[in-house]
């Protein structure tokens, strides 16, 4: 079994330690959210939707313009950052993080946390995923 | 080139991105993942962002084919894709009754957005225990035959059925008042 207290608890703590950082969402490639820490105000199913969504699109898009493997697709707002992440065939991990972030910091954390939760979704046979 | 924006919708499993593949004379752009909610046990992958291929069938006119996701909870790409749409094709899968009220839910979403041409395409009528077309435009709730859209059966799988469809939709297009 996916250990999913495991994930969240990783999630939980990134969003609590990073001061810049206010939400993160575990995702599986069709749009279902595995593990969330998210803003209170934030609609988790239609966020691992649209995170599904806008990752193939970006893969898409980089394909056609034979941009390679595609690791992240950012979007940068006034108010700050959503930044989704590849982490493995079964799981796309979205951050937002506010304005005051810098982008190099906010990427290394990422990073950080994509290496602390990749093992634990190797672990998981992709059957069991399914509800 | 005048550019037609056709919508394909419908319930999971109902044929869109096949309609798709299909018919486009480009390689379709696909966004097709392994699928892991209930649509697994009925296919090994589900389109999560939007399908897209594109026909000519005059010299100057091409129709865009856009296929939506079938699972509500990517219903923000529906009202992308229908806000732009000039005409859409609403795909019911005839043999499977247990998807018509997800099916349903997609119709009064699209009719609530768009006041558009449309067909209604009755897919897998050639599947054992398909339901047959009055039948299915009851548990649609189109009870007045003199006012629902037309219905006709379509095999998403079969490039002359598919693009007898298109032409039929195409139709009704040109004999709409306004093009938007
Ligand atoms: N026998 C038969 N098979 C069909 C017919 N229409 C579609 N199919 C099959 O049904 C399946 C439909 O799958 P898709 O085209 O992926 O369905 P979709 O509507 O895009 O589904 P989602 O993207 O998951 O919402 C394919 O395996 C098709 O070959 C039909 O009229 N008859
Ligand atoms: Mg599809």
């Amino acid at each position: 079994m996916i250990n999913i207290i495991a994930i969240q608890s990783i999630l939980q703590s990134f969003v609590s330690d990073i001061s810049d950082i206010q939400g993160a969402t575990l995702v599986s490639p069709d749009g279902l959210a595995i593990a969330s820490a998210l803003p209170e105000r934030v609609d988790e199913e239609r966020i691992a939707a649209m995170t599904a969504a806008m990752l193939s699109i970006g893969e898409r898009i980089g394909r056609e313009l034979a941009r390679g493997q595609i690791d992240r697709v950012i979007v940068v707002g006034e108010k700050g950052y959503s930044v989704l992440v590849n982490c493995s065939d079964d799981a796309v991990l979205l951050i937002l993080a506010n304005a005051n972030a810098k982008q190099g910091l906010l990427f290394l954390e990422i990073k950080r946390a994509v290496a602390e939760l990749v093992p634990l979704l190797a672990e998981q046979p992709k059957a069991n995923l399914l509800t | 080139m005048e550019v037609l924006r056709i919508v394909i919708t419908g319930a999971v499993g109902a044929g869109k991105t096949t309609l798709i593949r299909t018919i486009s004379e480009i390689q379709v752009v696909d966004t097709d993942r392994q699928a892991t909610d209930e649509t697994a046990l009925l296919k090994p992958t589900t389109t999560v962002a939007f399908d897209f291929g594109r026909l000519t069938f005059a010299p100057n006119q091409a129709l865009h084919l856009y296929g939506t996701p079938g699972q509500a909870r990517f219903d923000f790409i529906w009202d992308i894709l229908i806000q732009k749409a000039h005409a859409y094709i609403f795909l019911v899968d005839a043999h499977r009754p247990q998807d018509f009220r997800s099916g349903r839910r997609i119709l009064s979403f699209m009719n609530q957005r768009a006041k558009i041409p449309m067909l209604i395409g009755l897919t897998h009528m050639d599947c054992p225990g398909a339901w047959d077309l009055d039948d299915i435009a009851l548990a649609l709730g189109l009870f007045d035959e003199a006012t629902r859209p037309a219905m006709v059966p379509i095999n998403p799988t079969q490039p002359s059925s598919v693009s007898q469809a298109l032409m039929r939709l195409v139709q009704e297009l040109m004999k709409a008042p306004v093009l938007n």
